[in-house]
């Protein structure tokens, strides 16, 4: 199942989203924004992780929400089930302070953004807009991490899984993403690339997708090492 | 007590060996002697016939001899023959004067007829001067014609025979033996027969009393010379010394029992005999070591009497003429000194408990023993098929100090080999402390970080989030204060704690990334009000200092300038620049709107936000500047690029 990104207002597919959260609070936060956004349906809704993987066996959905602390455990198991269920999703992760070990690690399992629980609901809604089209989000400290993160493995130590290979980043992903870590918006990184700021959005996506292929080629790899994967 | 049981099982051991050893040579001797050896047809000669002639001295041995023209006064006469000797008569005779011939006669009678050449054998001859033999009137061989040579004594007679014209052996052999008057001559039983029947006797002689002993001597220098360096690198073990001492008198002592050539020197006479004396004090001072118990009178007569012997017999002072007519009662002396070495030594290796100490006593005892059987020997009171077993006592000295040394050297492996396990496990033990402190120190630093933490964090609550949140609740319960107002106040909040979080986040000395940082948390709030943000920032070198504490402290100073543009003016615009300035950096932040009095600001009670961005620039070691007029503001942060002193 695949849909066209779409922009607001035109009476074409929806976005259809799901979210799983115990937070209640948010939950109806999320509810209303989607409410007034003609673009968008709820989907489905979970409570815990259990409740979660089951929605994955449903029909899948455009933007899946998930947090991470759900009673059940965490949702880190969710957004890798539907990152292994769910291919065509695009997976979110909401957290209150976007931090850096919750989204990086949640980018490694598959997410390909997060959202703020504070944010105002119209921001909510141009997030999920944002990442159905295949954009991402990005903060400054991410992207120094994800910096950190592929310059650790430039030059990867022993054989890596064939097929697997770990993918570099281009010299553009490089720079759009030196450009964050010095405090310019996708706007202002798009003005001074000259591309359009949705390019540089999906930018982000694809530097994402590449951080999730190595953190599993990693995790491969070090799973041989330690004897744990047969050769 | 376990060393001491060990020195005795080793003594036990060593006299065992040194029993075994005895008892083999005392075998072998009586075997090469014995009767029951049937290997050729050789003549066992015991009964000769004999006459001594007076002389007016030393001649030489003429070419020919007949027995027939010699007077017929012949005795027959068992060999060995060794007639008593007077040793008091022969020492007082010493005057040179006239001499005696003495003339043995062997009938060759019995002599199965062989093939090859025929030896005479015989395991000694001896006599103070010329020995010569003919085979059927022809001289055959002659030996000592300048006198007897200092291994004369030991070196067994060997006399090969030429066959007669005929091809039949020599009917009679007759024997010249001269001497002088007060002397005597001995001769041990003599054998004939085919060289290769007899020559094994003559080698296990030669061999067993000359050159075996001269091997050992040889071997005990060497390890003494080996000795004497060591004492030369370490000085203060005097063990070394006198095994090196003990080494070189043994030798010179041994030098006589294998010298083949004449040496003519009354030096080298004087040395030989008070060699023996040096020897016997230096084992009493090795014994002195070995048992640690002192005996000064001992020593001291031990001492006076070697001198007093040396100073006798000095050849220039000559009181007591060393010839071998005195000799033999000087030796009476040593023999007696090595007597009183042996048994002072074993009392008091016996007191002392010392195995060592009892192995070199009885060491002494059997020298003693060796010594005084020679002199019987020497002295025509034993038999002259004997053997010297004098020569054996440096192989004896060398046994038991060379076992003496072998233990030292094995217990210095011992106890090195022990010092280094100790020093090992002494490492090994002082490392876990090490570690134990290091972890206790770890421990510490922990506590001490945790604790800092913890205050930083409650200092910054205090003042921001703390404060903020009490004086909302207090609006809300007095009801002052609309919806919209407690919302903007709890989202302040809500950018406190992010900007908290933030500061912990790893920037790695990075200035800009905080600056993005700030921005990033801000936009959303800049976006409400619709004030634009021109980011103007360039490259900033790193700030080394740039930890959590730090970055907390930059983050509330920008995040006051912001909240005090957003609060108090009405700009539209705020540019955030930053440059390097002098040895810091510095970051601008301009607003364009009405400005401020920044004097009066400072003065008044509700300056206090701008003085916390001072005392937080303080304490980063910086400073805050505010430019103000009616065009805009224009606040500056400079930080130093080293941090000479940082307060936390």
């Amino acid at each position: 199942m695949t849909e066209q990104p779409t922009s607001p207002g035109e009476a074409a597919p929806r976005i259809h989203v799901a979210i799983v959260e115990d937070d209640l609070g948010f939950r109806s936060a999320l509810e209303r924004a989607l409410r007034a956004a003609p673009d968008m349906r709820l989907a489905g809704t979970a409570g815990t992780r259990a409740e979660g993987i089951a929605l994955l066996q449903g029909p899948p959905v455009d933007v899946l929400l998930v947090d991470l602390g759900l009673p059940d455990g965490s949702g880190i198991e969710v957004i890798r089930a539907a990152a292994r269920q769910w291919p065509s999703c695009s997976i979110m992760v909401s957290t209150n302070f976007g931090d850096e070990t919750h989204v990086m690690r949640s980018i490694e399992a598959g997410a390909a953004g997060y959202l703020l629980k504070d944010s105002s609901q119209a921001r909510i809604v141009d997030e999920i807009r944002s990442l159905a089209s295949g954009g991402s989000p990005i903060s400054p400290i991410i992207a120094r991490q994800v910096l950190a993160h592929f310059r650790q493995n430039a030059a990867p130590a022993g054989a890596e899984p064939a097929g697997d290979e770990p993918q570099l980043l281009s010299a553009r992903e490089k720079e759009v993403l030196d450009f964050i870590t010095k405090g310019f918006t996708a706007v202002e990184i798009a003005k001074l690339m000259g591309l359009s700021h949705f390019t540089v959005r999906t930018f982000v996506r694809r530097i994402y997708s590449k951080l999730k292929v190595t953190s599993k080629a990693e995790a491969i790899y070090e799973a041989r090492n330690q004897g744990l994967l047969a050769q | 007590m376990s060393p001491r049981r060990q020195a005795g099982r080793l003594l036990s051991r060593i006299a065992a060996a040194l029993l075994a050893a005895t008892a083999a040579l005392a075998a072998l001797s009586a075997w090469s002697e014995g009767e029951a050896h049937t290997h050729a047809p050789s003549l066992h000669i015991t009964e000769v016939e004999w006459q001594v002639l007076n002389a007016p001295g030393f001649s030489a041995a003429p070419p020919t001899q007949d027995s027939a023209s010699l007077p017929t006064a012949w005795q027959p006469v068992d060999l060995p023959h060794a007639p008593p000797v007077s040793l008091l008569r022969q020492a007082a005779a010493a005057a040179p004067g006239t001499t005696r011939t003495a003339w043995f006669r062997l009938s060759t009678q019995g002599l199965a007829a062989a093939h090859g050449p025929l030896v005479l054998y015989g395991a000694r001859v001896r006599t103070d001067g010329t020995v010569a033999v003919y085979a059927d009137g022809q001289l055959v061989h002659t030996a000592q014609q300048q006198g007897p040579l200092w291994n004369s004594s030991r070196t067994p007679l060997w006399v090969p025979l030429d066959q007669t014209t005929d091809g039949k052996p020599p009917r009679e052999i007759l024997l010249r033996l001269e001497h002088t008057r007060a002397s005597q001559v001995a001769l041990s039983s003599l054998w004939l027969g085919p060289a290769d029947a007899l020559s094994w006797r003559h080698s296990w002689r030669h061999w067993l009393q000359l050159e075996l002993p001269a091997m050992f001597s040889a071997a005990f220098l060497a390890v003494g010379i080996f000795a004497f360096f060591v004492w030369f690198r370490r000085r203060h073990r005097t063990a070394y010394l006198l095994f090196f001492v003990l080494a070189a008198t043994s030798f010179l002592r041994g030098l006589h029992f294998y010298i083949g050539f004449p040496i003519a020197n009354d030096w080298f006479a004087w040395l030989t005999v008070n060699s023996l004396f040096w020897l016997v004090l230096t084992v009493h001072f090795s014994l002195l070591l070995l048992h640690r118990r002192r005996q000064p009178w001992l020593a001291g007569t031990l001492i006076a009497a070697t001198v007093l012997m040396g100073l006798l017999t000095l050849p220039v002072v000559a009181t007591l003429p060393n010839t071998p007519k005195v000799t033999p009662l000087i030796y009476v002396m040593a023999a007696l000194m090595g007597l009183v070495v042996a048994l002072a030594g074993g009392i008091n290796a016996w007191r002392g408990r010392s195995g060592e100490a009892m192995l070199v006593s009885a060491g002494v005892a059997m020298c003693t023993a060796f010594g005084v059987g020679d002199w019987l020997l020497q002295n025509n009171f034993i038999s002259p098929e004997g053997w010297y077993l004098g020569a054996w006592t440096n192989a004896i000295t060398f046994s038991i100090f060379g076992t003496l040394l072998y233990r030292r050297y094995v217990g210095a492996i011992v106890e090195v080999e022990r010092v280094n396990a100790g020093l090992a496990e002494r490492l090994l033990a002082r490392e876990a402390e090490l570690e134990l402190s290091h972890q206790r120190l770890r421990a510490v630093e922990r506590r001490q970080m945790l604790s800092d933490e913890r205050q930083r964090m409650m200092q910054d609550m205090h003042d921001g989030l703390g404060s903020t949140l009490i004086s909302a609740i207090r609006s809300v319960e007095h009801g002052g204060m609309s919806d919209a107002k407690v919302s903007q106040i709890l989202k302040d909040c809500m950018d406190d704690l992010k900007l908290a979080i933030d500061s912990m986040e790893p920037v790695e000395a990075d200035l800009l990334l905080l600056l993005a940082t700030l921005r990033f948390r801000l936009e959303p709030r800049l976006e409400d009000t619709g004030v634009a943000l021109l980011w103007e920032v360039r490259e900033l070198p790193t700030l080394p200092w740039l930890d959590p504490s730090s970055a907390l402290h930059i983050l509330r100073i920008l995040q006051e300038s912001v909240a005090n543009i957003l609060r108090h003016t009405r700009a539209t615009e705020i540019r955030v620049g930053t440059a390097v300035e002098g040895d810091g950096v510095q970051v601008t932040i301009t607003d364009n709107g009405q400005g401020f009095d920044v004097e009066s600001a400072l003065a008044q009670a509700s300056g206090k936000g701008l003085h916390n961005q001072q005392r937080r620039a303080q304490m980063l070691g910086g400073r805050v500047a505010w430019e103000s007029g009616p065009a805009g503001t224009r606040f500056t942060l400079w930080l130093p690029l080293e941090s000479p002193h940082r307060t936390p």
